[in-house]
């Protein structure tokens, strides 16, 4: 019934799933995108956070952080809930539910951090969430732009060579996936790596790069 | 497949025994002999092993699998035909791996190697650009057809040179005591492989071996075109001993100046590919 109108990108499809007019897809690209996601989104829910070492300076001694159990339980929630969108990010089949689950990637991300009390990773979430903020901008208004110059969302009918999308939505769904994913690379995330929780830190690291891929491979297919 | 994963690994370890052997000789030292990378593989596979105490264990373990199940399947992808696309994926999936074997540990040294991986995202921008300007012309991302465009028209290394030396970038980025190994640098003990060890590091190692294996491959593959094995892997041998000369008279850069010239490179190859597009259209 469906048949993915360009395989010489990201391979042919391997398998789809319909909610209504919805249709999510598996091809080889997305698979394994989606296998990645859904990798680290057990070892979040399986994995205990690593005591960070610390040296006292001026002297010999060194000791190591705790993460605290209700601190611990935010962070891991909020990886989870990362996971689930970053899983979501890699197989839909609409441009529009794209842009949902890259904001609510954002979000999660912010939300990973923003609970570990450290002036320095506060500071940098703080940053992450105004570039995140901004970002919804170009992000939604690219596919704004796609709906009104093409009449549809579905990359099922974008993907196809009768329609020719605006190089201008193209560059808007980039940039703002680059602010809502890719932020923390150009801010604040060296920043934010300092905060513990080492498997729920590193989902942010997963869903930005997940993210990017997808998008290169929407951008170029369309 | 198994027994070319493994004559992949073989050939890999090899390789990095050849690029220290070569630094070594262009630095007027004798260096180790070549199956030196091999010798160490074996030697730690058989060492005493355990999980450090302040390490987040499962993912301590959990990324040297994944580190050698995506090398594996990017070997898969380029003997497969598949799409350079998910090559890209794998490659940015590995620097998931570099940033979570550092921060797993709990050691300052290793979250100092993982946080310079972060700040060298800038090394995966070429490869996405060589990507695009590979699309320009072949109007496709599949390496079977990439093989296929270049038997009829000649090796992209000619036609999309720029490109080529945007790869040959990334290729140096992930090299070994390369100008751009600075998540590795002696001043943080390891870096992020610090806390790596016995079996653990074994396993590091072969699917590095397999990363040089898949890079220096896919390189001749997407820029030469397919060759019988014994003439790909003396254009690999090429490719790498020309690295190894690089590494050998280049000092490791800071960190910033790392992004810096990874950052003008990609640069000047949206510069190229605006071109394209407007030569092309």
């Amino acid at each position: 019934m469906f048949n993915l109108p360009n395989p010489q990108i990201g391979g042919p499809e391997l398998f789809v799933l319909e909610f209504g007019d919805i249709v999510a897809y598996f091809s080889p690209y997305t698979a394994v995108l989606f296998a990645f996601a859904l990798l680290f989104t057990v070892l979040v829910i399986v994995s205990r956070p690593e005591r960070q070492v610390d040296i006292a300076f001026g002297g010999d001694a060194y000791y190591t952080k705790e993460v605290e159990p209700d601190l611990l339980r935010f962070q891991r929630f909020m990886a989870i809930a990362c996971g689930l969108a970053t899983l979501g990010a890699m197989v839909t089949g609409d441009v529009f539910n794209f842009t949902l689950f890259a904001s609510m990637i954002g979000i999660t991300n912010i939300g990973i951090v923003a609970a570990y009390r450290n002036r320095h990773v506060l500071n940098a979430a703080f940053q992450y969430g105004i570039v995140a903020m901004l970002a919804t901008v170009p992000l939604f208004g690219g596919a704004a732009i796609v709906l009104s110059s093409t009449g549809t969302l579905s990359m099922w009918e974008l993907f196809t060579a009768a329609v020719a999308v605006p190089l201008i939505a193209k560059a808007f769904l980039v940039l703002g996936v680059m602010g809502e994913g890719m932020a923390p690379f150009y801010i604040a995330k060296a920043e934010i790596t300092r905060a513990q929780g080492a498997p729920f830190i590193l989902m942010v690291h997963v869903s930005s790069l997940l993210l990017f891929l997808r998008v290169m491979e929407i951008v170029i297919s369309m | 497949m198994i027994e070319y994963l493994l004559f992949a690994t073989f050939i890999g370890l090899l390789f990095h025994g050849i690029h220290r052997k070569v630094i070594a000789r262009v630095q007027g030292r004798p260096g180790p002999p070549i199956w030196q990378e091999i010798l160490h593989t074996l030697k730690f596979s058989f060492k005493e092993t355990w999980i450090p105490k302040t390490a987040s264990q499962t993912l301590f373990v959990g990324i040297v699998f994944v580190a050698i199940a995506i090398w594996s399947g990017a070997l898969f992808i380029l003997l497969s035909g598949g799409s350079i696309l998910l090559l890209f994926a794998v490659y940015l999936l590995h620097k998931i791996v570099e940033h979570g074997m550092g921060l797993s540990t709990g050691s300052p040294y290793t979250k100092f190697g993982a946080i310079r991986s972060v700040i060298s995202a800038a090394s995966e921008l070429p490869l996405l650009v060589t990507v695009v300007a590979i699309y320009f012309f072949t109007r496709s991302l599949s390496i079977a057809d990439i093989t296929a465009y270049q038997e009829v028209n000649g090796p992209l290394l000619i036609i999309a040179f720029p490109a080529a030396v945007a790869m040959y970038l990334v290729i140096l980025s992930k090299m070994h005591y390369g100008p751009f190994s600075i998540i590795e640098a002696k001043e943080i003990v390891s870096g992020n492989m610090t806390e790596h060890f016995g079996v653990w590091r074994a396993g590091l190692e072969v699917a590095y071996a397999l990363k040089t294996y898949v890079l220096l491959y896919a390189f001749v593959l997407i820029f030469i075109g397919s060759l019988p094995l014994w003439l790909a892997l003396l254009a690999m041998l090429i490719v790498l001993v020309s690295l190894s000369f690089v590494c050998a008279v280049t000092p490791m850069l800071s960190p910033y100046d790392t992004v810096t010239i990874q950052s003008l490179v990609t640069g000047a190859l949206i510069i190229y590919i605006v071109i394209l597009g407007v030569v092309m259209g």
